[in-house]
Protein backbone atom coordinates (compact mmCIF):
# COMPACT_ATOMS: atom_id res chain seq x y z
CA UNK A 1 0.00 0.00 0.00
CA UNK A 2 1.39 3.57 -0.80
CA UNK A 3 1.95 5.89 2.40
CA UNK A 4 0.32 9.58 1.07
CA UNK A 5 2.97 11.04 3.56
CA UNK A 6 6.63 9.02 4.38
CA UNK A 7 9.23 10.78 6.77
CA UNK A 8 12.47 9.36 6.79
CA UNK A 9 15.39 10.28 9.83
CA UNK A 10 14.34 13.72 9.57
CA UNK A 11 16.45 15.76 11.19
CA UNK A 12 15.63 19.71 11.67
CA UNK A 13 15.49 23.16 14.11
CA UNK A 14 16.01 26.57 14.04
CA UNK A 15 19.00 27.86 12.67
CA UNK A 16 21.93 25.91 14.95
CA UNK A 17 19.93 24.18 17.36
CA UNK A 18 18.56 20.96 16.63
CA UNK A 19 15.37 19.89 17.88
CA UNK A 20 14.57 16.69 16.09
CA UNK A 21 16.77 13.94 15.42
CA UNK A 22 16.56 11.35 13.24
CA UNK A 23 12.48 10.95 13.31
CA UNK A 24 10.95 8.34 10.62
CA UNK A 25 6.86 8.62 10.21
CA UNK A 26 4.63 6.64 8.33
CA UNK A 27 1.30 7.73 7.42
CA UNK A 28 -0.86 5.78 4.62
CA UNK A 29 -4.24 6.34 5.18
CA UNK A 30 -6.79 7.04 8.03
CA UNK A 31 -5.99 9.19 11.01
CA UNK A 32 -2.23 9.23 12.46
CA UNK A 33 -1.84 10.71 15.84
CA UNK A 34 1.42 12.17 17.32
CA UNK A 35 1.77 13.01 20.83
CA UNK A 36 4.23 13.78 23.41
CA UNK A 37 4.64 16.43 26.11
CA UNK A 38 5.43 20.32 25.84
CA UNK A 39 8.91 20.82 24.25
CA UNK A 40 9.11 17.18 22.74
CA UNK A 41 9.21 18.51 18.82
CA UNK A 42 5.64 18.26 17.59
CA UNK A 43 5.45 21.49 16.15
CA UNK A 44 8.68 21.34 14.94
CA UNK A 45 8.09 18.74 13.50
CA UNK A 46 4.86 20.12 12.04
CA UNK A 47 6.57 23.12 10.26
CA UNK A 48 9.14 21.07 8.94
CA UNK A 49 6.95 18.94 7.14
CA UNK A 50 4.92 21.88 5.81
CA UNK A 51 8.21 23.84 4.66
CA UNK A 52 8.11 26.44 7.44
CA UNK A 53 11.22 25.94 8.41
CA UNK A 54 14.07 23.78 6.89
CA UNK A 55 15.29 20.48 6.95
CA UNK A 56 19.16 19.67 8.33
CA UNK A 57 18.81 16.32 7.08
CA UNK A 58 16.48 13.50 5.81
CA UNK A 59 13.74 13.49 3.36
CA UNK A 60 10.24 13.83 3.40
CA UNK A 61 8.34 12.08 0.41
CA UNK A 62 4.67 13.34 -0.26
CA UNK A 63 2.85 11.40 -2.46
CA UNK A 64 5.69 9.69 -4.15
CA UNK A 65 7.31 12.67 -4.47
CA UNK A 66 10.43 13.82 -2.36
CA UNK A 67 9.67 17.72 -1.16
CA UNK A 68 11.98 18.19 0.97
CA UNK A 69 13.47 21.22 -1.00
CA UNK A 70 10.57 22.75 -2.04
CA UNK A 71 9.02 26.09 -0.12
CA UNK A 72 6.14 25.96 1.81
CA UNK A 73 3.33 27.44 -0.81
CA UNK A 74 4.42 24.87 -3.47
CA UNK A 75 3.44 21.98 -0.80
CA UNK A 76 0.50 23.34 -0.17
CA UNK A 77 -0.13 23.49 -3.51
CA UNK A 78 0.49 19.78 -3.78
CA UNK A 79 -2.05 19.21 -0.86
CA UNK A 80 -0.37 19.44 2.39
CA UNK A 81 -2.63 21.59 4.22
CA UNK A 82 -1.80 22.66 8.06
CA UNK A 83 -4.93 23.98 10.43
CA UNK A 84 -1.97 25.91 12.42
CA UNK A 85 -1.72 25.66 15.96
CA UNK A 86 -3.07 28.71 17.47
CA UNK A 87 -5.15 29.02 14.14
CA UNK A 88 -3.48 31.87 12.30
CA UNK A 89 -6.57 33.32 10.95
CA UNK A 90 -6.69 36.42 8.37
CA UNK A 91 -7.98 37.73 11.34
CA UNK A 92 -9.13 41.27 9.36
CA UNK A 93 -10.89 39.60 6.73
CA UNK A 94 -14.12 37.84 6.95
CA UNK A 95 -15.05 34.66 7.99
CA UNK A 96 -15.75 34.21 3.98
CA UNK A 97 -12.93 35.76 2.83
CA UNK A 98 -11.07 33.26 5.14
CA UNK A 99 -12.56 30.59 3.51
CA UNK A 100 -11.69 31.86 -0.10
CA UNK A 101 -8.34 32.28 0.91
CA UNK A 102 -8.76 28.30 2.00
CA UNK A 103 -9.48 28.00 -2.00
CA UNK A 104 -6.71 30.26 -3.16
CA UNK A 105 -5.26 27.10 -4.79
CA UNK A 106 -6.38 26.89 -8.68
CA UNK A 107 -6.53 22.96 -7.35
CA UNK A 108 -9.00 23.87 -4.67
CA UNK A 109 -10.76 26.76 -6.80
CA UNK A 110 -11.87 24.42 -8.85
CA UNK A 111 -13.84 22.76 -6.44
CA UNK A 112 -14.97 25.79 -4.08
CA UNK A 113 -18.45 25.76 -4.80
CA UNK A 114 -18.44 21.82 -3.48
CA UNK A 115 -16.08 22.37 -0.76
CA UNK A 116 -17.73 25.57 0.23
CA UNK A 117 -21.52 23.63 1.07
CA UNK A 118 -19.53 20.47 2.98
CA UNK A 119 -17.99 23.02 5.07
CA UNK A 120 -21.08 24.55 6.01
CA UNK A 121 -23.18 21.29 6.07
CA UNK A 122 -20.02 20.49 8.98
CA UNK A 123 -20.48 23.66 10.59
CA UNK A 124 -23.96 25.10 10.12
CA UNK A 125 -22.78 27.85 12.83
CA UNK A 126 -20.12 29.71 9.86
CA UNK A 127 -22.93 30.09 7.38
CA UNK A 128 -24.93 32.58 9.05
CA UNK A 129 -21.51 34.26 10.08
CA UNK A 130 -19.66 34.90 6.55
CA UNK A 131 -19.75 38.58 7.20
CA UNK A 132 -18.38 38.89 10.44
CA UNK A 133 -14.54 39.55 10.55
CA UNK A 134 -12.40 36.35 12.08
CA UNK A 135 -11.00 38.50 15.05
CA UNK A 136 -14.47 39.23 15.68
CA UNK A 137 -15.26 35.35 16.94
CA UNK A 138 -14.81 33.42 20.08
CA UNK A 139 -12.32 31.19 20.11
CA UNK A 140 -14.60 28.20 19.34
CA UNK A 141 -15.55 29.62 16.06
CA UNK A 142 -12.01 30.93 15.13
CA UNK A 143 -11.14 26.82 15.50
CA UNK A 144 -14.29 25.85 13.46
CA UNK A 145 -12.72 28.61 10.94
CA UNK A 146 -9.58 27.57 10.91
CA UNK A 147 -10.47 23.62 10.32
CA UNK A 148 -13.32 24.79 7.51
CA UNK A 149 -10.30 26.94 5.88
CA UNK A 150 -7.96 23.80 6.03
CA UNK A 151 -10.95 21.71 4.25
CA UNK A 152 -11.12 24.78 1.39
CA UNK A 153 -7.80 23.75 0.56
CA UNK A 154 -8.98 20.47 -0.88
CA UNK A 155 -6.19 18.79 1.11
CA UNK A 156 -4.22 15.37 0.49
CA UNK A 157 -3.73 15.58 3.92
CA UNK A 158 -5.15 17.17 6.57
CA UNK A 159 -2.77 18.45 9.58
CA UNK A 160 -3.81 19.61 12.77
CA UNK A 161 -1.39 21.01 15.30
CA UNK A 162 -3.28 21.35 18.93
CA UNK A 163 -7.33 21.72 17.55
CA UNK A 164 -8.20 21.57 20.79
CA UNK A 165 -5.75 23.93 22.37
CA UNK A 166 -7.58 26.96 24.55
CA UNK A 167 -10.87 25.21 23.88
CA UNK A 168 -13.25 24.37 26.71
CA UNK A 169 -14.07 20.61 27.38
CA UNK A 170 -17.04 20.19 25.22
CA UNK A 171 -15.74 22.50 22.35
CA UNK A 172 -12.84 20.07 22.46
CA UNK A 173 -15.49 17.25 21.97
CA UNK A 174 -17.29 18.94 19.47
CA UNK A 175 -13.59 18.88 17.37
CA UNK A 176 -12.91 15.58 17.97
CA UNK A 177 -15.92 14.10 16.95
CA UNK A 178 -15.46 16.50 13.52
CA UNK A 179 -12.06 14.86 13.36
CA UNK A 180 -13.03 11.76 13.26
CA UNK A 181 -16.30 12.96 11.11
CA UNK A 182 -13.69 13.45 8.81
CA UNK A 183 -11.86 10.10 9.07
CA UNK A 184 -14.44 8.26 8.01
CA UNK A 185 -15.13 10.65 4.85
CA UNK A 186 -11.61 9.33 3.87
CA UNK A 187 -9.47 12.14 4.57
CA UNK A 188 -6.04 11.18 5.64
CA UNK A 189 -4.78 13.30 8.65
CA UNK A 190 -2.42 13.73 10.94
CA UNK A 191 -3.09 14.99 14.24
CA UNK A 192 -0.32 16.55 16.65
CA UNK A 193 -2.40 16.88 19.96
CA UNK A 194 -1.83 17.51 23.83
CA UNK A 195 -5.24 15.58 24.62
CA UNK A 196 -3.45 12.03 24.44
CA UNK A 197 -6.44 9.85 25.36
CA UNK A 198 -8.74 11.49 22.90
CA UNK A 199 -6.11 11.47 20.16
CA UNK A 200 -5.01 7.49 20.54
CA UNK A 201 -8.92 6.61 21.06
CA UNK A 202 -9.09 8.21 17.28
CA UNK A 203 -6.26 7.71 16.13
CA UNK A 204 -5.44 4.59 13.31
CA UNK A 205 -1.57 4.75 14.20
CA UNK A 206 0.28 7.17 16.70
CA UNK A 207 3.93 7.78 17.38
CA UNK A 208 5.06 9.29 20.93
CA UNK A 209 8.10 11.85 20.58
CA UNK A 210 10.13 12.56 23.13
CA UNK A 211 13.28 15.27 23.70
CA UNK A 212 12.93 15.40 19.50
CA UNK A 213 13.33 11.61 19.07
CA UNK A 214 10.91 8.63 18.21
CA UNK A 215 10.34 6.80 21.23
CA UNK A 216 7.06 4.44 21.02
CA UNK A 217 5.02 3.78 18.06
CA UNK A 218 1.86 1.65 17.23
CA UNK A 219 -2.01 1.59 16.71
CA UNK A 220 -3.46 4.19 18.99
CA UNK A 221 -5.36 1.34 20.70
CA UNK A 222 -2.03 -0.25 21.54
CA UNK A 223 -0.60 2.99 22.47
CA UNK A 224 -4.17 3.38 25.03
CA UNK A 225 -3.00 0.64 26.89
CA UNK A 226 1.06 0.97 26.45
CA UNK A 227 2.28 0.76 30.50
CA UNK A 228 4.54 3.62 29.21
CA UNK A 229 2.18 5.90 27.93
CA UNK A 230 -0.41 5.39 30.37
CA UNK A 231 1.99 6.74 32.70
CA UNK A 232 3.52 9.72 30.91
CA UNK A 233 0.85 10.88 29.66
CA UNK A 234 -2.30 9.25 31.27
CA UNK A 235 -1.45 9.81 34.61
CA UNK A 236 -2.55 5.95 35.24
CA UNK B 1 -13.84 84.61 3.22
CA UNK B 2 -13.29 84.12 -0.43
CA UNK B 3 -9.62 83.42 0.00
CA UNK B 4 -10.30 80.91 2.76
CA UNK B 5 -13.00 78.77 0.21
CA UNK B 6 -9.87 78.71 -2.52
CA UNK B 7 -7.61 77.60 0.38
CA UNK B 8 -10.24 74.68 0.90
CA UNK B 9 -10.49 73.74 -2.33
CA UNK B 10 -6.97 73.44 -3.19
CA UNK B 11 -6.37 71.60 0.03
CA UNK B 12 -8.46 69.09 -0.70
CA UNK B 13 -7.15 68.45 -4.30
CA UNK B 14 -3.84 69.11 -3.36
CA UNK B 15 -4.54 66.67 0.04
CA UNK B 16 -5.52 64.22 -2.44
CA UNK B 17 -2.53 63.98 -4.19
CA UNK B 18 -0.37 63.52 -0.92
CA UNK B 19 -2.35 60.73 -0.14
CA UNK B 20 -1.24 59.06 -3.24
CA UNK B 21 1.98 59.33 -2.14
CA UNK B 22 1.52 58.09 1.51
CA UNK B 23 -0.36 54.89 0.46
CA UNK B 24 2.37 53.80 -1.17
CA UNK B 25 4.18 54.27 1.95
CA UNK B 26 1.18 52.91 3.57
CA UNK B 27 1.02 49.28 1.68
CA UNK B 28 4.81 49.07 2.10
CA UNK B 29 4.24 49.32 5.89
CA UNK B 30 1.51 47.22 6.08
CA UNK B 31 2.52 44.44 4.31
CA UNK B 32 6.35 43.49 5.05
CA UNK B 33 6.94 46.19 8.69
CA UNK B 34 9.38 48.09 6.43
CA UNK B 35 9.67 52.12 6.40
CA UNK B 36 10.88 52.31 2.65
CA UNK B 37 12.93 55.50 2.91
CA UNK B 38 13.69 55.35 -0.42
CA UNK B 39 9.69 56.89 -0.99
CA UNK B 40 11.17 60.66 -1.57
CA UNK B 41 13.88 59.22 -4.65
CA UNK B 42 10.99 57.28 -5.92
CA UNK B 43 8.69 60.57 -5.75
CA UNK B 44 11.88 62.85 -7.08
CA UNK B 45 12.33 59.77 -9.92
CA UNK B 46 8.85 60.37 -10.83
CA UNK B 47 8.70 63.88 -11.04
CA UNK B 48 11.57 63.87 -13.27
CA UNK B 49 10.25 61.26 -15.56
CA UNK B 50 7.01 63.58 -15.94
CA UNK B 51 9.47 66.27 -16.68
CA UNK B 52 11.16 64.52 -19.00
CA UNK B 53 8.73 62.78 -21.10
CA UNK B 54 7.42 66.60 -21.49
CA UNK B 55 10.24 68.03 -22.16
CA UNK B 56 11.82 64.83 -24.79
CA UNK B 57 8.88 63.24 -25.92
CA UNK B 58 6.69 66.42 -25.86
CA UNK B 59 3.97 64.05 -24.34
CA UNK B 60 1.51 65.69 -21.83
CA UNK B 61 1.66 65.22 -17.91
CA UNK B 62 -0.90 63.40 -17.49
CA UNK B 63 -0.19 60.99 -20.85
CA UNK B 64 2.89 60.04 -19.05
CA UNK B 65 1.46 58.53 -15.63
CA UNK B 66 0.59 55.36 -17.45
CA UNK B 67 4.34 54.31 -18.76
CA UNK B 68 5.85 56.23 -14.72
CA UNK B 69 3.54 53.96 -13.42
CA UNK B 70 4.67 51.11 -14.86
CA UNK B 71 8.37 51.69 -14.99
CA UNK B 72 7.74 52.32 -10.80
CA UNK B 73 6.07 49.13 -11.00
CA UNK B 74 8.71 47.36 -12.56
CA UNK B 75 11.75 49.01 -10.42
CA UNK B 76 10.13 48.50 -7.20
CA UNK B 77 10.06 44.94 -8.08
CA UNK B 78 13.61 45.05 -9.03
CA UNK B 79 14.78 47.13 -6.00
CA UNK B 80 12.79 44.73 -3.79
CA UNK B 81 15.07 41.63 -4.75
CA UNK B 82 18.37 44.06 -4.66
CA UNK B 83 18.06 45.87 -1.47
CA UNK B 84 15.42 43.72 0.44
CA UNK B 85 14.86 40.46 -0.13
CA UNK B 86 17.48 39.30 1.56
CA UNK B 87 17.48 41.48 4.40
CA UNK B 88 13.73 41.26 5.39
CA UNK B 89 13.96 38.86 8.72
CA UNK B 90 17.00 41.04 9.52
CA UNK B 91 15.98 43.22 12.49
CA UNK B 92 14.07 46.77 11.52
CA UNK B 93 18.16 48.73 11.34
CA UNK B 94 18.71 46.14 8.56
CA UNK B 95 15.81 47.38 5.91
CA UNK B 96 15.99 51.26 7.46
CA UNK B 97 20.09 50.96 6.29
CA UNK B 98 18.97 49.19 3.04
CA UNK B 99 16.52 51.44 1.96
CA UNK B 100 18.27 54.24 2.95
CA UNK B 101 21.39 53.54 0.69
CA UNK B 102 19.25 52.87 -2.26
CA UNK B 103 17.72 56.38 -1.58
CA UNK B 104 21.43 57.82 -1.65
CA UNK B 105 22.35 56.11 -5.00
CA UNK B 106 19.19 57.12 -6.43
CA UNK B 107 19.52 60.72 -5.34
CA UNK B 108 23.37 60.77 -6.12
CA UNK B 109 22.44 59.64 -10.03
CA UNK B 110 19.88 62.38 -10.43
CA UNK B 111 21.76 64.82 -9.06
CA UNK B 112 24.79 63.82 -11.38
CA UNK B 113 22.46 63.76 -14.69
CA UNK B 114 19.72 66.62 -14.11
CA UNK B 115 21.90 68.55 -11.24
CA UNK B 116 20.06 70.03 -8.32
CA UNK B 117 18.27 73.23 -10.76
CA UNK B 118 14.72 73.63 -9.99
CA UNK B 119 12.48 72.36 -12.68
CA UNK B 120 8.61 73.29 -13.44
CA UNK B 121 6.40 71.49 -15.81
CA UNK B 122 3.88 73.96 -17.53
CA UNK B 123 0.25 72.61 -18.00
CA UNK B 124 -1.09 75.92 -19.65
CA UNK B 125 -4.31 74.69 -18.97
CA UNK B 126 -6.08 78.21 -16.88
CA UNK B 127 -8.25 78.43 -14.47
CA UNK B 128 -11.98 77.53 -13.76
CA UNK B 129 -13.96 80.16 -12.14
CA UNK B 130 -16.81 78.98 -9.80
CA UNK B 131 -18.79 81.95 -8.27
CA UNK B 132 -16.18 84.09 -6.69
CA UNK B 133 -13.28 81.37 -6.27
CA UNK B 134 -11.22 80.16 -9.09
CA UNK B 135 -9.36 76.99 -8.98
CA UNK B 136 -6.74 75.79 -11.70
CA UNK B 137 -7.37 73.00 -14.01
CA UNK B 138 -4.48 71.03 -13.22
CA UNK B 139 -4.82 70.60 -9.66
CA UNK B 140 -8.69 69.53 -10.45
CA UNK B 141 -7.18 67.19 -12.73
CA UNK B 142 -4.96 65.88 -10.18
CA UNK B 143 -7.17 65.56 -7.28
CA UNK B 144 -9.47 63.37 -9.61
CA UNK B 145 -6.73 61.13 -10.73
CA UNK B 146 -5.57 60.99 -7.78
CA UNK B 147 -8.88 59.86 -6.83
CA UNK B 148 -9.18 57.22 -8.97
CA UNK B 149 -6.08 56.00 -8.17
CA UNK B 150 -7.08 55.67 -4.44
CA UNK B 151 -10.44 54.04 -5.63
CA UNK B 152 -8.56 51.51 -7.89
CA UNK B 153 -6.41 50.47 -5.23
CA UNK B 154 -8.80 50.01 -3.22
CA UNK B 155 -10.75 47.89 -5.48
CA UNK B 156 -7.81 45.87 -6.43
CA UNK B 157 -6.66 45.04 -2.85
CA UNK B 158 -10.35 43.68 -1.75
CA UNK B 159 -11.75 42.56 -4.82
CA UNK B 160 -9.22 41.02 -6.80
CA UNK B 161 -7.53 37.48 -5.91
CA UNK B 162 -4.17 38.97 -5.84
CA UNK B 163 -5.06 41.97 -3.81
CA UNK B 164 -6.76 39.69 -1.34
CA UNK B 165 -3.22 37.49 -1.52
CA UNK B 166 -1.23 40.72 -0.51
CA UNK B 167 -4.09 41.47 2.10
CA UNK B 168 -3.40 37.98 3.45
CA UNK B 169 0.58 38.14 3.72
CA UNK B 170 0.35 41.83 5.24
CA UNK B 171 -2.44 39.95 8.19
CA UNK B 172 -0.38 36.80 8.84
CA UNK B 173 2.13 36.00 6.31
CA UNK B 174 2.76 31.73 8.41
CA UNK B 175 -0.63 30.99 7.00
CA UNK B 176 -0.50 32.52 3.84
CA UNK B 177 2.17 30.26 2.84
CA UNK B 178 0.40 27.14 4.36
CA UNK B 179 -2.38 28.46 1.90
CA UNK B 180 -0.22 28.64 -0.80
CA UNK B 181 0.72 32.15 -1.26
CA UNK B 182 4.10 32.78 -3.09
CA UNK B 183 4.72 35.48 -0.10
CA UNK B 184 7.74 36.37 -1.42
CA UNK B 185 5.95 37.15 -5.41
CA UNK B 186 2.91 39.13 -3.20
CA UNK B 187 6.02 40.78 -0.92
CA UNK B 188 7.54 42.54 -4.39
CA UNK B 189 4.58 43.23 -6.38
CA UNK B 190 3.58 45.15 -3.33
CA UNK B 191 6.87 47.06 -2.96
CA UNK B 192 6.22 47.56 -6.61
CA UNK B 193 2.75 49.12 -6.18
CA UNK B 194 4.52 51.32 -3.74
CA UNK B 195 6.99 52.44 -5.57
CA UNK B 196 4.43 52.84 -8.79
CA UNK B 197 2.11 55.57 -6.17
CA UNK B 198 5.04 57.21 -4.74
CA UNK B 199 6.55 57.67 -8.83
CA UNK B 200 3.13 58.69 -9.54
CA UNK B 201 2.19 61.36 -7.13
CA UNK B 202 5.89 63.37 -7.67
CA UNK B 203 4.49 63.25 -11.18
CA UNK B 204 1.37 64.89 -10.06
CA UNK B 205 2.77 66.95 -7.96
CA UNK B 206 5.45 68.31 -10.53
CA UNK B 207 2.12 69.16 -12.26
CA UNK B 208 2.06 72.09 -9.63
CA UNK B 209 4.87 72.57 -7.93
CA UNK B 210 8.56 73.27 -8.81
CA UNK B 211 10.94 70.75 -7.85
CA UNK B 212 14.42 69.78 -7.97
CA UNK B 213 16.13 65.86 -7.61
CA UNK B 214 16.00 66.80 -3.85
CA UNK B 215 12.04 67.83 -3.62
CA UNK B 216 11.33 64.33 -3.10
CA UNK B 217 12.72 63.89 0.78
CA UNK B 218 10.00 67.12 0.83
CA UNK B 219 7.16 65.01 0.23
CA UNK B 220 8.72 61.74 1.84
CA UNK B 221 8.21 63.82 5.29
CA UNK B 222 4.80 64.71 4.62
CA UNK B 223 4.14 61.32 3.59
CA UNK B 224 5.37 60.08 6.77
CA UNK B 225 3.45 62.62 8.99
CA UNK B 226 0.12 61.93 6.82
CA UNK B 227 0.40 57.84 7.60
CA UNK B 228 1.13 58.60 11.61
CA UNK B 229 -1.68 60.93 11.34
CA UNK B 230 -4.37 58.52 9.89
CA UNK B 231 -2.80 55.46 11.19
CA UNK B 232 0.30 53.17 10.23
CA UNK B 233 -1.33 50.66 7.90
CA UNK B 234 -4.50 51.87 7.53
CA UNK B 235 -5.15 52.74 4.01
CA UNK B 236 -8.88 54.76 4.61
CA UNK B 237 -5.97 56.65 7.41
CA UNK B 238 -3.83 57.40 4.71
CA UNK B 239 -7.06 59.24 2.49
CA UNK B 240 -7.81 61.07 5.62
CA UNK B 241 -4.30 62.22 7.42
CA UNK B 242 -3.63 63.45 3.31
CA UNK B 243 -6.58 65.69 2.94
CA UNK B 244 -6.14 67.08 6.84
CA UNK B 245 -2.32 67.63 5.61
CA UNK B 246 -3.61 69.68 2.45
CA UNK B 247 -5.97 71.46 3.89
CA UNK B 248 -3.97 72.60 7.02
CA UNK B 249 -0.88 73.71 4.74
CA UNK B 250 -3.47 75.69 2.08
CA UNK B 251 -5.09 77.42 5.26
CA UNK B 252 -1.99 77.92 7.40
CA UNK B 253 -0.53 79.95 4.33
CA UNK B 254 -2.82 82.46 4.28
CA UNK B 255 -1.50 83.04 7.99
CA UNK B 256 2.29 82.46 7.32
CA UNK B 257 4.93 82.08 5.04
CA UNK B 258 5.04 78.80 3.48
CA UNK B 259 8.54 77.89 4.79
CA UNK B 260 7.20 77.63 8.43
CA UNK B 261 5.65 74.33 7.13
CA UNK B 262 8.36 71.20 7.95
CA UNK B 263 8.55 72.95 11.12
CA UNK B 264 4.48 72.43 12.06
CA UNK B 265 4.46 69.36 10.48
CA UNK B 266 7.21 67.93 12.21
CA UNK B 267 5.50 69.64 15.37
CA UNK B 268 2.00 67.13 13.63
CA UNK B 269 4.44 64.11 13.61
CA UNK B 270 5.78 64.83 17.30
CA UNK B 271 2.26 65.36 18.89
CA UNK B 272 0.07 62.86 17.59
CA UNK B 273 3.18 60.16 18.19
CA UNK B 274 3.05 61.74 22.03
CA UNK B 275 -0.93 61.41 22.11
CA UNK B 276 -2.79 59.00 19.51
CA UNK B 277 0.62 56.89 18.30
CA UNK B 278 -1.72 54.71 16.65
CA UNK B 279 -3.18 57.47 14.52
CA UNK B 280 -6.89 58.35 13.80
CA UNK B 281 -7.55 55.03 12.11
CA UNK B 282 -5.25 52.95 13.52
CA UNK B 283 -5.87 49.64 14.65
CA UNK B 284 -5.16 49.11 18.06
Amino acid sequence: MSCVLEIKNLNAGYGEIQILWDVSIKTCSGLCAIIGSNGAGKTTLLRAITGIIPTMSGSIIFDGKDITKLPAHIRAQMGVIMVPEGRLLFGEMSVLENLQMGAYLKRAKDKYKQNLDFVFSLFPKLSERINQKAQSLSGGEQQMVAIARGLMADPKILIFDEPSLGLSPKLTIEVFSIIKNLKEKGIAMLLVEQNVHLSLSIADNAYVLSEGKLVLSGSGGDLLENPQVKEAFLGL
Amino acid sequence: MLAYVNAVISGILIGLAYAIAALGLNLIWGVMKVINLSHGAFIAFGMFAAYMSVKLLGVSVYTSLIPIFVAGLIVGIVAFFVSLYRVLNAPELTTLLSTYSLSLILIGLGTFFFTTNPRAIDTHLGSITLGYSSISYSRIIVGLISLFLAGTLYLFLFKTSLGKAIRAVSQNPTAAKLYGINTTLVLSISFGIGVAFASVSGALIASLFPFTILSGGVYELKSFVICVLGGLGSPAGAILGGLILGLLENLLSLKMPVDYMPFIEFSILVIILLIKPNGILGRR
